[in-house]
């Protein structure tokens, strides 16, 4: 019986559905497209997670801060590999790097675009090729400061120190580009990312 | 129709279950495939043997998360067709209903009394969320269910399954045919 009362509850019970909806399975009233596989997810949060642990809470001299790093860039080697053989919106084709789309999506929403894209937009695409090479960085440079070759040597830990700060400014990017996109296409991104659906308002354009 | 809503939230589980796995075994392989590469610059004759082993346990993980990613997949793209047919009779459903009241000629009113009973909701219940007396309601029924020719609440249900069935045989033949 759910699944008759999410399509009508809300609205005026018994009302007439909307003539034409329901035949062509157009437009319905705020569709939920499954959109982020439980992996994308559980990459992400964890990602999070693991960034928030060594920014904050572990001593960058410890053991842990180390591992909490290699957990960081496995999980990018992981999301990379996913990205490659993955669910549909999770892979590089529906998200390429590509400025030039960046540069076109800038400026329909100067317009007023406010269509839904149901992977990343093509800013965010950027965004997220942008933290996951600074992950990189920072957990190769990080490397580098345990090594024989590269020990005590300033460049390296200066380098560390150069990605830490780009990934700080980025993450907080991230987060407003995130809350901008949600006012703007009208769809809960967070709550995309923590249930996996983008619940898309009634006659937005998809792309 | 309506059971096939839960192995759509068990094939979920599953898949949540999976992608778990997949991210646990992935970081175990990453962590013997630096392991080898750390070894290997070590260079020592005796630990050869040692060194092939841990290779060949991280050959077998990689194998064993590009498979488990490649299932992961495949239990997704299902979960999402199951979905899609779900919303297909969804929507087939409340055009039968709505053909039906069309058919019986139910007013307003009564078009949405009518569509609260087959969701199942008390009549009390139904007086509360539309602002009217219980008396009002019970009237309408008994309106709905005269021009609809049935004696109550699980006739005027039956109406609709019925259809359901008559029409899932139909195509059931037709595809024999």
């Amino acid at each position: 019986m759910t699944s008759l009362d999410t399509q009508t509850s809300g609205r005026h019970p018994g009302a007439r559905p909307e003539t034409g909806a329901p035949e062509t399975g157009g437009p319905e009233p705020a569709r939920t497209v499954p959109v982020w596989d439980p992996l994308v997810r559980l990459i992400h949060w964890s990602l999070a997670l693991s960034i928030l642990i060594n920014s904050a809470f572990t001593d960058e001299e410890s053991r842990l801060h180390e591992w909490v790093g290699y957990v960081a860039l496995g999980l990018v080697a992981v999301r990379l590999l996913w990205g490659l053989i993955g669910t549909k919106p999770a892979r590089f084709t529906a998200f390429p790097p590509s400025p030039a789309r960046a540069l076109h999506h800038v400026f329909a929403m100067l317009k007023g675009d406010r269509s839904v894209h149901l992977s990343h937009n093509p800013l965010g695409a950027l965004m997220v090729y942008n933290i996951w090479a600074t992950v990189a960085a920072l957990g190769a440079t990080g490397y580098m400061m345990t090594t024989v070759t590269f020990f005590g040597m300033e460049w390296v830990e200066e380098l560390h120190e150069a990605a830490f700060g780009w990934l700080m400014f980025s993450v907080a990017l991230h987060v407003a580009g995130v809350f901008f996109d949600t006012w703007r296409s009208g769809v809960p991104l967070v709550r995309a990312m923590i249930d996996g659906r983008k619940r898309v308002p009634e006659g937005r354009p998809v792309e | 129709m309506f059971s096939r809503l839960m192995p759509v939230l068990t094939q979920e589980r599953r898949a949540a279950t999976l992608a778990v796995i997949i991210l646990f075994q992935a970081l175990c392989a990453l962590f013997f495939i630096g392991d080898v590469i750390v070894d290997l610059q070590g260079g020592d004759g005796l630990v050869e043997l040692h060194l092939a082993i841990e290779a060949c346990v991280a050959l077998g993980l990689v194998a064993g998360v590009v498979f488990l990613m490649v299932e992961l997949r495949i239990l997704i793209q299902r979960v999402a067709s199951m979905e899609t047919g779900l919303r297909a009779a969804r929507g087939e459903m409340a055009q039968l209903v709505d053909h039906f009241f069309d058919q019986w000629g139910l007013t307003p009113s009564e078009r949405d009394v009518a569509l609260m009973i087959l969701k199942g909701i008390e009549n009390d219940a139904i007086a509360e969320m539309r602002g009217t007396a219980p008396g009002t309601v019970r009237a309408q029924c008994a309106k709905i269910y005269a021009k609809a020719q049935v004696d109550g609440r699980s006739q005027l249900l039956s109406v609709f399954l019925e259809e359901l069935f008559a029409q899932g045989m139909e195509q059931f033949e037709k595809a024999a045919a």
